[in-house]
């Protein structure tokens, strides 16, 4: 009985170990698709994924800024990516998703096309952004390579971030 | 530690409000030196301060406070006769002790701040030996001493006293706490002892009592003003059984705030509550159980209110918290100015929120500071000129309505409506035309305008830079209204209108286009509804004849970039928006009706846009967002009128020159009956548009591509059936008067009714004849027959 006693919570303790790892090399993201391109967050600034809800436009604000909605007694700003990016707006369908995103205190929701998977990427396998469009003021944290695709990484904090 | 820190904090709570009542009541000592309750009840406060430092361990603070007390108790057994001087250093001790205790509030010590200058001129008040002292103490030296003595004597017997009885009390309030309930002392608890125990007793009563707001200040504050009341009851333990005093409780601020956030939700789900009520008691009118939710829905939306109001009361305060300040900042600014003025109080008791009460003291010295320096006259200036050599100052509060007015009144010079102007013109704020067409009341309103400063000298009393302006940016961040008169001579006027509340505002809610906006209740004054001619433009802006008034207009849609698709009705309605002495009438769509809103901030990436004050949540769930009338109203002057071009060019469209011109549309999710209808209507020459279904049909209408003179509906439709559909349209100011003919097999005479009901015309029933189906088009848009 004690052997496997013993035997259970050695497992654990390895268990746990490789949870360490992981949570050391393995940055958790979340994939979604703009446009063409595939982009990411990381999981943990995640509040919640809705499906497209009616929000109120907000005047005096650049386009990309639809408005305001909604989520449970909470006033939300409501951000095109598709507009942001420079797509041009798109009407919404059946795979839209509003990305609730939050850091610190600041909240606002992200129209995006389509939702791709939750992704575990090494931290090894993911690059600094390409030089010529690596500053302060951009938006890209870094890309990440995953099976011949290229996924890009986005900063949430510069998405948050007021800029007009 | 902790418990050093708890004793701490309740005696930093407990000081601050005993220092606030001592500056009333040393100016109102000054007026009535013999007051011997006034004075035993300053000499109390100084005492328990005293006290209670000395048991912390500041010896600074005891230091001072120990030396005030001298004096006082001198004066309170008759030989000291308190003088406008003796009053100076005693008002600039209490300054200092003032600040010795924000000193310990903030690092938890009374370092750092030097008071052996003040101790030395109340000690030479007290010994006698000082010339100020000397010349004015009616007392001879021998009187003196035993006084001295007897002092001495109390004083040691009442330190242990304060210390046995702080302890006793916290242990008391710790026990309190647990049992949660409020703060009472119990009376059987009271050990007999010396004389002096029960007066330092009852004072801790009081002050206990006292101590527990922030929120509800309890009865013995309440009568601030009238200081003599308040401390006679203090005076007289004898009197008063400690049973009566009010039982409070002492909350945290954040809690309320929190209470105040969850009724905010609550009210938001009733609003919803009442709009479903509406929309089932329309669908199942007649049923029994409507009256049942009838009843539970009214329960629920009164207990909310009530709920409402009661929380809000929670959080009031009396505004006398404000007001107290000022006899002393009176005080001293006559002595600074040399003038002679005298400060009137009324409403004192008046209630505002906490956080109003907090922001609104800051606008009221400078008001007040400003009628005291530039208002009231010298002295001499108002001998020659007929007045009373004393100037008055009235601050009063008052409620009306749903808002709380303050009024200061001064009788001093009056603002000059000629300096005004040519002053402003001076500083470039307004242009020679602005200022021939000026009212009196725009021309006062200039004092408000940034960078106006009517003082030719800046003193070092109210010009320091920052304007009346910041004043009215203040009032105004309150929801609040300031507004101005004034008589050359007579005197100035000033009227803050502040909202009881911010976090909850009656709102009138209007519609443009598709989108809704909520206008804050207390800048509306009336609303007009009028037909597109009695818009006039003059130079290049809209106005209106309003009364005797020209009203400059203004569409809303302008200002908020809305995109008119659909074209105004013939009828505009005119919201008039006034601010002080402004008004423009804002041009809007619809009105939607009164709301009471729960103020929702945009969040940080959206603040500070223009116009916008913040969103509220609306019964339907959505967000409407609130105007900021001040922003609208600078808005309003930079937006040219669009309002008359527009209704000309819609008349313009209607005009039909040939067959084609008519446009009707056809709804049907039938391809065949489509067909049929198209065949029908052909030989006619009436352009067609076809839709698949309801929803499809609204896109069309609202895409505006089309100006529509009929629309055939099918009543069964997927997505949205023709009633919806109906109902749908005939929500638009633009197509209340569009023909929409239904055509279904739907015979029913119940069918016909619903039909009827949701706005149709025509009712078809197939299968119908071409030339019936034609004939009935061509009646409901006027078809001329030239055209066939």
């Amino acid at each position: 009985m004690s052997d496997k006693l013993k035997q259970i919570i050695n497992k654990q303790a390895e268990q746990q170990d490789v949870g360490l790892d992981q949570s050391n090399d393995i940055v958790q993201l979340v994939g979604f698709i703009i446009g063409e391109e595939e982009y990411a967050v990381p999981i943990l600034t995640i509040q919640e994924i809705i499906k497209p809800i009616p929000w109120t436009r907000v005047p005096q604000t650049p386009p990309y800024v639809l408005g305001v909605f909604n989520l449970r007694g909470s006033v939300i700003p409501l951000i095109d990516l598709r507009v942001k990016f420079g797509l041009g707006a798109k009407n919404h369908n059946d795979e839209t998703r509003f990305f609730v995103l939050k850091q610190d205190d600041e909240v606002a929701g992200f129209v995006i096309d389509r939702l791709t998977a939750a992704i575990r990427l090494k931290k090894t396998d993911i690059g600094p952004p390409p030089d010529t469009i690596a500053s302060a003021e951009s938006m890209i944290d870094g890309v990440g390579k995953q099976e011949g695709k290229i996924l890009t990484i986005l900063k949430v904090n510069k998405l948050l971030e007021r800029d007009f | 530690m902790d418990e050093f820190q708890e004793i701490l904090q309740d005696f930093l709570v407990e000081s601050f409000e005993l220092v606030e009542k001592l500056d009333e009541d040393l100016v109102e000592l000054e007026n009535t030196p013999e007051d011997l309750e006034l004075l035993n009840g300053i000499f109390r406060v100084a005492h328990t301060v005293k006290g209670a430092s000395s048991f912390l361990n500041f010896d600074v603070l005891t230091h001072l406070t120990h030396h005030m007390e001298d004096v006082l108790n001198k004066a309170r057994h008759g030989d000291l006769i308190i003088t406008p001087d003796i009053m100076d250093v005693v008002l600039e001790s209490i300054d200092l002790m003032k600040a010795l205790l924000n000193t310990i509030r903030d690092t938890s010590a009374d370092a750092g701040i030097d008071v052996s200058a003040c101790v030395a001129r109340l000690d030479k008040i007290s010994g006698g030996d000082g010339e100020v002292a000397a010349v004015e103490s009616l007392a001879t030296p021998v009187e003196e001493e035993p006084a001295v003595e007897e002092e001495l004597d109390f004083d040691s017997m009442s330190d242990e006293d304060v210390e046995a009885e702080i302890e006793r009390l916290l242990n008391q309030r710790q026990d309190e706490d647990k049992a949660k309930r409020a703060a009472k002392i119990a009376s059987g608890e009271k050990v007999p002892e010396v004389p002096p125990a029960p007066s330092e007793e009852e004072q801790k009563e009081t002050s206990s009592s006292a101590t527990p707001p922030p929120p509800p200040p309890p009865a013995p504050v309440k009568p601030v003003p009238v200081p003599p009341s308040s401390d006679a009851k203090a005076a007289a333990p004898a009197k008063k059984a400690p049973a009566i005093v009010e039982q409070t409780i002492r909350v945290d601020v954040k809690r309320l705030d929190h209470l105040m956030n969850l009724i905010g939700e609550l009210v938001l789900a009733k609003n919803r509550l009442i709009k479903i009520n509406d929309d089932v008691e329309e669908r199942y009118e007649g049923e029994e159980f409507l009256e049942e939710l009838n009843q539970v829905v009214s329960i629920v939306s009164l207990v909310t209110t009530d709920l409402q109001i009661a929380v809000m009361k929670t959080r009031m305060l009396p505004i006398g918290k404000v007001f107290n300040k000022f006899p002393r900042m009176i005080r001293d600014l006559t002595r600074e100015l040399n003038k002679k003025i005298e400060l009137e109080i009324s409403g004192e008791e008046t209630e505002l929120d906490k956080s109003i009460v907090e922001e609104i003291g800051d606008p009221l010295v400078h008001i007040i500071r400003n009628s005291c320096d530039h208002g009231v006259e010298m002295p001499d200036i108002r001998v020659a000129a007929g007045k009373n050599e004393t100037g008055t100052i009235k601050l009063k509060a008052y409620n009306e309505g749903n808002a709380i007015v303050i009024q200061i009144d001064d009788d001093g010079k009056g603002l000059d409506i000629d300096m005004l102007k040519n002053k402003s013109l001076e500083k470039g704020i307004i242009t020679e035309k602005e200022s021939d067409t000026m009212s009196d009341k725009e021309a006062f309103a200039l004092i408000f305008k940034p960078g106006f400063s009517t003082a030719a000298a800046v003193t070092n009393v109210s010009g320091r830079g920052v304007g009346m302006d910041v004043v009215k940016t203040n009032i105004e961040k309150l929801n609040g209204i300031i507004d101005i008169d004034s008589e050359l001579g007579n005197g100035t006027s000033i009227k803050l209108k502040i909202p009881l509340t911010l976090a909850i505002i009656q709102a009138l809610l209007v519609g443009v286009q598709e989108e809704y906006y909520a206008i804050p209740l207390a800048s509306v004054l009336e609303t007009v509804r009028i037909s597109q001619d009695e818009i006039y433009t003059v130079e290049n802006r809209s106005v209106m004849r309003l009364r005797e008034e020209v009203l400059s207009l203004v569409h809303i849609g302008d200002i908020f970039e809305v995109d008119r698709i659909l074209d105004a009705n013939e009828y505009a309605y005119v919201v008039v928006l006034g601010l002080g002495a402004q008004k423009i009438g804002l041009i809007v769509d619809s009105l939607v009706g009164q709301e009471e809103i729960v103020i929702k901030s945009l969040g940080d990436y959206l603040k500070g846009i223009e116009g916008i004050a913040g969103a509220t949540i609306r019964g339907d769930g959505g967000v409407t967002l609130i105007v900021d009338v001040v922003a609208l109203m600078q808005m309003a002057k930079g937006v040219k009128a669009t309002v008359a071009t527009q209704a000309q060019t819609a008349q313009i469209s209607h005009e039909k020159l040939k067959a084609s011109d008519y446009k009707v549309m056809i709804v049907d999710d039938s391809k065949t009956d489509r067909m049929i209808m198209r065949k029908a209507l052909e030989s006619t020459g009436i352009t067609l548009v076809e839709a698949h279904d309801g929803q499809e049909a609204l896109n069309v209408l609202k895409s505006g591509e089309h100006n529509f003179d009929a629309m055939l509906i099918d009543i069964e439709m997927p997505r949205m059936d023709g009633y919806s559909l109906a109902t749908e349209i005939k929500k638009y100011n633009k197509y209340k008067n569009l023909p929409l003919i239904a055509v279904t097999s739907r015979t029913g005479k119940s069918d016909r009714m619903r039909g009827v009901e949701s706005g149709m015309v025509e009712y078809i029933t197939k299968p119908y004849s071409a030339d019936y189906l034609s004939s009935v088009v061509q009646r409901n848009v006027n078809f001329k027959s030239e055209f066939l």
